[in-house]
């Protein structure tokens, strides 16, 4: 088992490589470039951009730009320079790495929470009145983005009179020491994107999970267990929910990327302070380094959370050990 | 000798008064206003990045030698207390301010104005410098202190915007040397002054607000500097308000729900955001929306690619029948009506209406709108469609048929480019609409990689300070670009203008070194009639700033944003 995780984290090295190539020239083949946004300002001149290209190290040729940025993270762990903040890539990560997580981590468990029941449930009353109003309403919060639900849930606290419209507190209690009345603000304003950003894995959650427990429900062991007069709640519980959970724990590896790229649009509706709207600022300005950094990153996850999902699958099923 | 053109009373503080007509009375000292900030600032140190959320918060706490007239938007003194011109129009010395200090109690004086000039805004390597401005012909403007309160700058020929331009906020040197090449520090270092993650005790400046927190992603907090150096009318120390707070709010849909939920107290607004607001106004809601006309602003123009890589094209569109032709097909008031929602109103040529000092009434020749006088002018021309199918023919054959590019992510290009495609179809011009990102317009205009592109430039209240765009062979004069010199900093290819053209260009050459302000004035009377007689580019309508304010303040005056000389939030108040 330990020898097969070294390989595997091996074998991302070469993977990893490649990604950054990968990105590294996508974000070369958009049109434009960084010092574009800045030359309607009065203030810059055309010698102005010169000088910040080349203080940049944009008037190197693109490999050269790539090499050095490469050498810099393998020698020194330096993910290079912001342009637009002109600060170390990593440091203005770290800086909003604190509520992405909350969030994405927070999101993660409400939407597990409530899913998995809902999923049990909707799958052994496969025909009863609340499973199919519990489908009903999970196929339309599949079907609507989570941008919209958060302009609904914004509009709907406007016309009620309420002032919670985004961002995670009331302008008072950002920045403010934590007290009571500050997480009660926090509740506050949380319940928004939690909907917004929940409801759709909720309901793709759920019917995976309903899927999943359909398929185990009629397996042998589950009818042999009954048989052998094992009682329902039993049966259900430890033979069939075990073994039905298990493709959802390779899902939950691969939502890990999500942390950067999933909530980009809601994230910016709902005014979070997460990394998301940070990469689409990077692309949209050609931030280079922050972008691939970013992108990097993503990819990382990925690659880890296939991993943890694997080892995790080895240790829940024991038809998937390796030895 | 010298002329004195402005003395000042020895006294230290500005006294700011004489507002009544923009609505101001006296306030009361207290309160916290509320804005919103399109993004988190790049940096703290306005000269390190170009950054107009920066730019925002720098307005509040620095300040330069000379400052605008919140009404007439003539220059006055701010930290220099009066100035004298030689007559040869070339030694400007600034007496400055006595008594006024740093927030950190720090005495302010002629050093820190030498320091800033020097190290930061003719520092070439200083992104958001200016020192191009500190060039002319090629010549250095010099700087040097005359004694503790005195600067004198030496140019090397006339320069009558020079004045107007010396709005530049002047940095804290005890704070910065460490920085600079005076302190040591290679030229470029200066760039890495105060990033976002600073203590707030470092940025030190003499504006009337100070820096007090700093939270990435959320909130820029400043209170009140109590060394500010303005008083109202009655001698109250000036800001009233206590603290100033921006919300990072990235979206604008965000911000005017933020601003009807009560979190934001005030909001400049678009026109297709305005009735909404006005009707919830006009409903009881407890706030203001206020038109203002403009001075400063982008008033959009569509502008043909006279070197268009299809020749007959690149022909036509170089030939001014034809862009007058084209002109009866802009249907200016459509777009003031129906994308403006009527905040509009028709534009001048380069200047604003509303710019007293230099705007000429143009308005007759930018025609009405007028498809069968447009036809009959493209008749004219031998644009005529000559195989029937709904489609006018180039002379020599083929269709006109003419790519428009325009921002595709903006609330008013679209709907621009629909109209104009719609009329010129109706007068047999084919328009295929091109979309790109509005950050990219500027860029693909100098590439020269567009036939016809709806882009808009802003007024400034001297033509002197946007020459890079109208004078033919300027760096941003991007429809006409075979006119620009060869090698960056060489002579504009004048071969290549045509008459009209030449004289603007020596109209421009003149005006920057004539100090007479009447002979300046001609110049540019003469300048405007030229451009709207020639369209080198087609204005199409001058936008109205609309601000939306919480009924809980007071003294509120419109404020574009980031106007280096232009801020009057220090009268505000909370009622």
């Amino acid at each position: 088992m330990l020898s097969y995780v070294l390989r595997r984290i091996l074998g991302m090295v070469p993977t990893l490589l490649l990604i950054s190539v990968v990105c590294f020239t996508v974000i070369q083949l958009q049109p434009g470039s960084f010092l574009d946004q800045y030359l309607e300002d009065p203030r810059v001149t055309k010698e102005t951009v010169e000088t910040i290209t080349r203080q940049l190290g944009l008037d190197q040729p693109l490999w050269v730009q790539y090499l050095t940025w490469m050498k810099g993270i393998v020698t020194q762990g330096d993910f290079g320079y912001s342009f637009v903040n002109g600060r170390p890539v990593s440091s203005l990560i770290w800086e909003r790495l604190g509520w992405t997580v909350f969030l994405a981590v927070l999101t993660l468990i409400v939407s597990w929470a409530i899913a998995i029941p809902l999923g049990i449930y909707t799958a052994i009353n496969r025909y009863g009145v609340g499973a199919t109003i519990t489908n009903f309403l999970g196929y339309i919060s599949l079907a609507t983005p989570d941008f919209l639900v958060a302009l609904l849930l914004i509009a709907l606290v406007l016309n009620t009179g309420g002032t919670n419209v985004g961002g995670l507190f009331s302008p008072e209690y950002i920045g403010a020491p934590w007290s009571w009345a500050k997480v009660g603000d926090l509740l506050g304003h949380l319940w928004i994107p939690m909907i917004a950003i929940g409801l759709e894995g909720v309901a793709g959650l759920m019917r995976q999970m309903r899927a999943s427990m359909l398929d185990v429900i009629g397996q042998d062991y589950v009818r042999t267990a009954r048989a052998k007069g094992l009682a329902g709640q039993a049966v259900l519980w430890r033979h069939a929910v075990r073994n039905a959970v298990n493709p959802l724990i390779s899902l939950a590896g691969l939502s890990l990327p999500s942390l950067i790229s999933g909530t980009i649009i809601a994230s910016i509706v709902l005014n979070l302070p997460t990394i998301g709207p940070f990469l689409y600022d990077s692309l949209l300005n050609k931030d280079q380094y922050v972008a691939m950094t970013l992108l990097l990153f993503s990819a990382l996850l990925l690659l880890i959370g296939n991993l943890l999902s694997d080892v995790a699958l080895a240790w829940a099923d024991p038809r998937v050990r390796f030895e | 000798m010298t002329l004195a053109l402005l003395g000042g009373a020895l006294a230290a503080p500005k006294k700011v008064d004489g507002y009544s007509s923009l609505g101001v009375v006296k306030g009361k000292p207290g309160g916290t206003l509320t804005l919103a900030l399109g993004d988190s600032p790049q940096s703290l140190f306005y000269y390190g990045v170009i950054d107009n959320n920066l730019g925002l918060v720098s307005q509040q706490m620095f300040d330069g030698l000379v400052e605008f007239n919140y009404a007439t938007y003539k220059i006055e003194p701010a930290l220099a207390e009066s100035w004298t011109i030689s007559p040869d129009g070339k030694t400007y010395t600034f007496k400055l301010r006595q008594g006024v200090k740093w927030s950190d109690g720090q005495a302010f004086n002629a050093d820190d104005v030498v320091f800033s000039y020097k190290n930061i805004i003719m520092n070439p390597e200083a992104r958001a410098g200016d020192a191009g401005n500190f060039k002319l012909d090629g010549k250095d403007v010099t700087i040097r202190k005359l004694d503790a309160n005195t600067v004198q700058f030496v140019l090397p020929r006339p320069a009558p915007a020079f004045l107007l331009q010396q709005r530049y906020f002047i940095m804290p040197q005890h704070k910065l040397t460490k920085f600079s090449q005076d302190g040591g520090a290679k030229a470029a270092d200066i760039n890495n002054a105060w990033p976002t993650n600073v203590a707030v005790s470092e940025v030190v400046g003499t504006g009337p607000f100070k820096l007090s927190g700093y939270i990435a992603g959320q909130k820029v907090s400043l209170v009140k500097n109590p060394n500010y150096w303005k008083v109202d009318a009655s001698g109250t120390q000036l800001p009233y308000l206590n603290a100033l707070e921006f919300l990072v709010i990235r979206d604008p849909q965000a911000q005017v729900a933020q601003f009807l939920a009560g979190n934001l107290d005030q909001l400049n607004i678009s026109g297709a955001q305005f009735p909404d607001l006005k009707s919830k106004e006009v409903a009881g809601a407890p706030f203001k929306v206020i038109r203002s006309t403009a001075l400063f602003g982008s008033p959009p123009f569509v502008a043909y690619n006279f070197d268009a890589k299809n020749a007959a094209l690149s022909k036509l569109f170089s030939d001014a029948r034809f862009r007058r032709a084209m002109q009866f097909a802009v249907d200016r008031e459509r777009v003031i009506d129906t994308v403006y929602n009527g905040l509009a109103s028709l534009p001048g040529h380069g200047v604003a209406p509303v710019n007293t000092q230099w705007y000429t009434n143009t308005k007759a020749q930018l025609g009405n709108f007028d498809l069968a006088a447009a036809g009959k002018a493209l008749d004219a021309l031998g644009v005529k469609d000559t195989d029937g199918n709904g489609v006018r023919n180039v002379p020599g054959g083929k269709d006109l048929e003419i790519d428009l590019t325009y921002g595709t992510d903006s609330v008013v290009y679209p709907a621009i480019a629909t109209i104009l495609q719609n009329d010129f179809k109706k007068l047999g011009v084919k328009v295929n609409l091109k979309g790109i990102l509005s950050s990219k317009l500027l860029s693909t205009g100098l590439a020269g990689d567009y036939e016809m592109i709806v882009h808009a430039f802003g007024d400034q209240p001297d033509p002197e300070l946007r020459k890079p765009i109208w004078q033919p062979g300027g760096a941003l004069y991007y429809w006409h670009r075979s006119t620009q010199p060869t090698q960056d900093g060489g002579k504009p290819n004048t071969a290549k203008m045509a008459g009209w053209e030449k004289e603007i260009y020596n109209i421009f050459e003149d005006a920057a070194t004539t100090t007479s302000a009447s002979q300046r004035k001609a110049l540019y009377t003469r300048w405007q009639l030229l451009f709207a007689q020639n369209l080198p580019v087609t204005p199409i309508a001058k936008p109205e700033n609309i601000g939306a304010v919480s009924n809980k303040f007071g003294n509120y005056v419109y404020n574009l944003g980031v106007i280096p000389g232009y801020n009057p939030l220090p009268l505000m108040y909370q009622k």
